[in-house]
């Protein structure tokens, strides 16, 4: 069962009749047994696992929590993080350093003979061991209590609204609402259903109707340069545009419940600097890495360039967190590059600005830097969706080649695709550009639409529904969902 | 409370009013509709001369039954091998003994792994043969099309087909930028399947149909479908080696292989053709005539 079907629209119904029908001291019985058949619907092979993780994190918090001493808990702590990591470790990455040592004696001359192994990563636990690993550290730093109910604690680690792929949520902020006894609330509901009725205006009409144009880029044996180009922003569209989506089903699926999950983006393709675009992208990961990453390795540290070796490891651990590949390590390099050059540069680059009197028209300025930070981070997503290192270097210098921008060759990339799919993505996407018009210049456009009239409220609701009915189309799961 | 109700009401009603011509709009569809010739076969079943199996470039090339055979056509679009076996076993019940089995050899035999519509698929065979499927998908596909995601979208994309770039119309420049496009996916995908290991997968199922059909007594024909010349010149004969032929001759299979690819009664006739790689209704009866006479020559008729 997957996001994206009508089962999933009539489970989340069923169990959310139910939800508000129980007696709140059962309700957590509801949610738990949902949430795991949920998650066997997808992966049941992994359920054990997913067990296994919820019940030693559980039991580890506790113990950190008795420990008297700073030191134990720090050791409790960081002998829990690591038997998580190397769950992860196992399952994500065994294959990657495998082949990379491999390939490294290769070139050394030295005799490996470790074999591949055929291990299937099992859905969600990128997830929710970061999740974990927050949990555990949390406590260590005494910012929470150890949840002494297991059946709570289930639910945090295994939440099936925000399971798969996020927002990766702090216990600090999804417990309480867990226990809190949530009642009926009439603009809960509506909200939450608008919300899941938007991201599959998102998959469908934009994230899975762009899915098979970008296969055709980049699964041509020898693509010109301006399809790269035009293949990589398409890539970058439909990446948001699915992302998104999983994020605006989970979290209004969530507030169905009366949870509030945190907001994951924020218009990331109206960011002005590289900064700025990761205060808008994956913000639950974002602020994971800055506060379990970042952070403790900056500790102590106050020289320039100390803060910037330790931005390049956060990036790095981004990259490598989203897949097991060199180009995903490359891809976060890149970022880590970006953001400590921006950095480096701010000074430099506000008295260029200037000196070219940008300054004096500050719309200007800020369009220009909108579209420079798109272009940098289209050009990273190269080395996202090529299939290998080299691969993603010969697309990345067909992306920075000039003649790849040539509009001509733009136009004559355009005909790769279908013409009624183009026109009618075009169309669409123009639809989600109003609404992200609406939420630059009113704030939410969630409140504003709530402010118009209900004849008003219910055209645009059916439009979203009937656009997904006639136009929206479906692959299997979201891009991050593999991650 | 009691808004969220009649708002709600209203928006489903709506939606249902919408739903009835939508669905109606997507039975009347060729893809809906493309698997017509099974579903009448089901209902009203008969001893049958010959069964052909295969992807779309069969389903536009066989017609027997002008030539006085029973012929049930078991191709649908982007068929793998391995849905051609189910839909064999599915129906080869009806094939009398001795009967005649085509096993259509296309550029995309070997490499392809993924069926193009499951929908096809759901009338015509029990839902265990089917891969992962919803049980509200198969149950409620034959009634409620309109439901299902991507259905609407795919009627309609039939229906306005002539909307597209000049470039994509198949018979401009005579043929090549269709043949250039089509080539250009077919390299894609056996890319894709030397990595994925689906060939060697796909082999394993050619065998296993040649040996089910020995087995039950049938008699096996390869068969590989005419093209155009602007098809025939991105597919030649290197080509067709690295895609198809270097496989098939591992195989070392013993039956008749009828390749019609490179005919020349058909490569530069334009008039059999619907596009350049699949026939009109003309191409359809010569092709049907011919290998009706291979057959005869080969004894099997």
């Amino acid at each position: 069962m997957t996001f994206i079907s009508i089962e999933f629209l009539l489970f989340v119904a069923l169990l959310v009749a139910m939800y508000y029908v129980v007696p709140h001291r059962f309700r957590w019985v509801l949610l738990l047994a949902a949430s795991y058949l949920f998650y066997a619907t997808l992966s049941i092979q992994f359920i054990p696992l997913l067990l296994v993780s919820t019940a030693f994190t559980y039991v580890t918090g506790i113990l950190i929590e008795r420990q008297d001493e700073k030191r134990q808990k720090k050791r409790l702590m960081v002998m829990g993080v690591f038997v998580l990591v190397m769950f992860l470790g196992w399952f994500k990455y065994f294959n990657f350093v495998n082949d990379s040592l491999r390939a490294m004696a290769g070139l050394m001359g030295w005799n490996y003979d470790i074999p591949y192994q055929d291990i299937v990563l099992p859905l969600a636990i990128s997830f929710y061991t970061f999740q974990a690993i927050s949990y555990l550290v949390d406590l260590y730093r005494g910012k929470l209590k150890a949840e002494r109910h297991y059946g709570y604690f289930s639910i945090y680690f295994a939440f099936f609204p925000q399971l798969v792929a996020g927002p990766i949520e702090r216990a600090k902020k999804l417990l309480p609402q867990f226990k809190a006894e949530q009642r009926f609330d009439y603009e809960h509901v509506s909200y939450g259903m608008k919300r899941i009725a938007w991201g599959f205006f998102k998959k469908t009409l934009i994230a899975d109707r762009l899915a098979p144009m970008v296969a055709t880029v980049f699964s041509r044996p020898d693509p010109t340069g301006s399809e790269i180009v035009l293949g990589t922003m398409l890539f970058s569209i439909q990446l948001y545009a699915d992302f998104s989506a999983c994020s605006d089903i989970a979290i209004g699926t969530a507030r169905l419940f009366g949870i509030k999950l945190t907001e994951n983006f924020r218009q990331p393709h109206f960011a002005v600097s590289i900064a700025d675009f990761w205060n808008r992208w994956h913000i639950s990961l974002s602020t994971w890495l800055r506060d379990y990453i970042f952070i403790p390795l900056c500790k102590g540290k106050k020289k320039r360039h100390q803060i910037y070796v330790a931005i390049i490891i956060t990036f790095l651990i981004s990259g490598i967190w989203h897949g097991a590949a060199w180009s995903f390590v490359l891809w976060g390099l890149i970022h880590g590059i970006y953001r400590v050059f921006g950095d480096a540069t701010k000074h430099h680059r506000e008295q260029l600005a200037s000196f070219v009197r940008l300054d004096r028209t500050p719309e200007l300025h800020k369009w220009i830097n909108i579209a420079t930070t798109f272009q940098l981070v289209s050009f990273s997503r190269v080395f996202f969706v090529s299939d290998s290192v080299a691969q993603a270097f010969h697309h990345a210098r067909l992306y920075v080649t000039p003649s790849s921008w040539a509009p001509t060759g733009m136009l004559h990339a355009l005909e790769l695709f279908s013409l009624l799919d183009f026109v009618v993505f075009l169309f669409f996407f123009t639809a989600v550009h109003v609404f992200q018009y609406i939420e630059r210049t009113k704030g939410s456009a969630w409140d504003w639409l709530a402010g118009r009239s209900t004849l008003a409220n219910v055209a645009i609701q059916l439009f979203v529904i009937v656009s997904v009915l006639v136009f929206g189309v479906s692959s299997e799961g979201f891009i991050y969902g593999g991650f | 409370m009691r808004s969220l109700w009649i708002k709600g009401a209203v928006v489903i009603g709506i939606v249902i009013l919408l739903l009835i011509p939508l669905n109606e709009f997507v039975k009347k569809s060729w893809a809906y509709n493309n698997n017509q010739g099974v579903l009448v076969f089901q209902n009203d079943p008969s001893s049958l001369d010959i069964i052909n199996l295969g992807t779309s470039h069969a389903m536009f090339g066989y017609a027997f039954k002008p030539l006085g055979l029973s012929h049930l056509d078991l191709a649908l679009p982007s068929q793998t091998i391995e849905y051609d076996l189910k839909m064999l076993k599915q129906y080869d019940e009806h094939l009398r003994p001795g009967g005649i089995v085509i096993v259509s050899l296309s550029q995309i035999t070997f490499s392809n792994a993924e069926i193009g519509r499951k929908e096809n698929y759901y009338q015509v065979l029990d839902r265990e043969d089917i891969e992962p499927v919803s049980a509200f998908d198969y149950y409620t596909y034959a009634s409620f099309p309109a439901l299902h995601s991507g259905s609407v979208y795919t009627a309609l994309s039939r229906e306005v087909r002539d909307f597209r770039w000049a470039s994509h119309e198949p018979w401009v420049n005579k043929g090549e930028n269709y043949s250039k496009r089509k080539y250009e996916m077919v390299e894609a995908q056996y890319k894709r399947a030397v990595t994925n290991r689906d060939i060697e997968q796909n082999k394993a199922r050619l065998q296993e149909i040649v040996a089910y059909c020995q087995s039950k007594g049938y008699r096996v024909v390869l068969a590989m479908e005419p093209v155009h010349a602007s098809y025939n010149a991105y597919f030649n004969e290197a080509v067709m080696d690295r895609l198809v032929h270097q496989h098939l001759a591992t195989l070392d299979l013993d039956v008749p292989f009828l390749n019609y690819m490179a005919d020349e009664r058909f490569v530069d006739e334009q008039e059999y053709f619907h596009n350049p790689d699949h026939l009109n209704g003309k191409g359809r009866a010569l092709l049907s005539s011919l290998v009706y006479e291979d057959l005869k020559r080969l004894g099997y008729l």
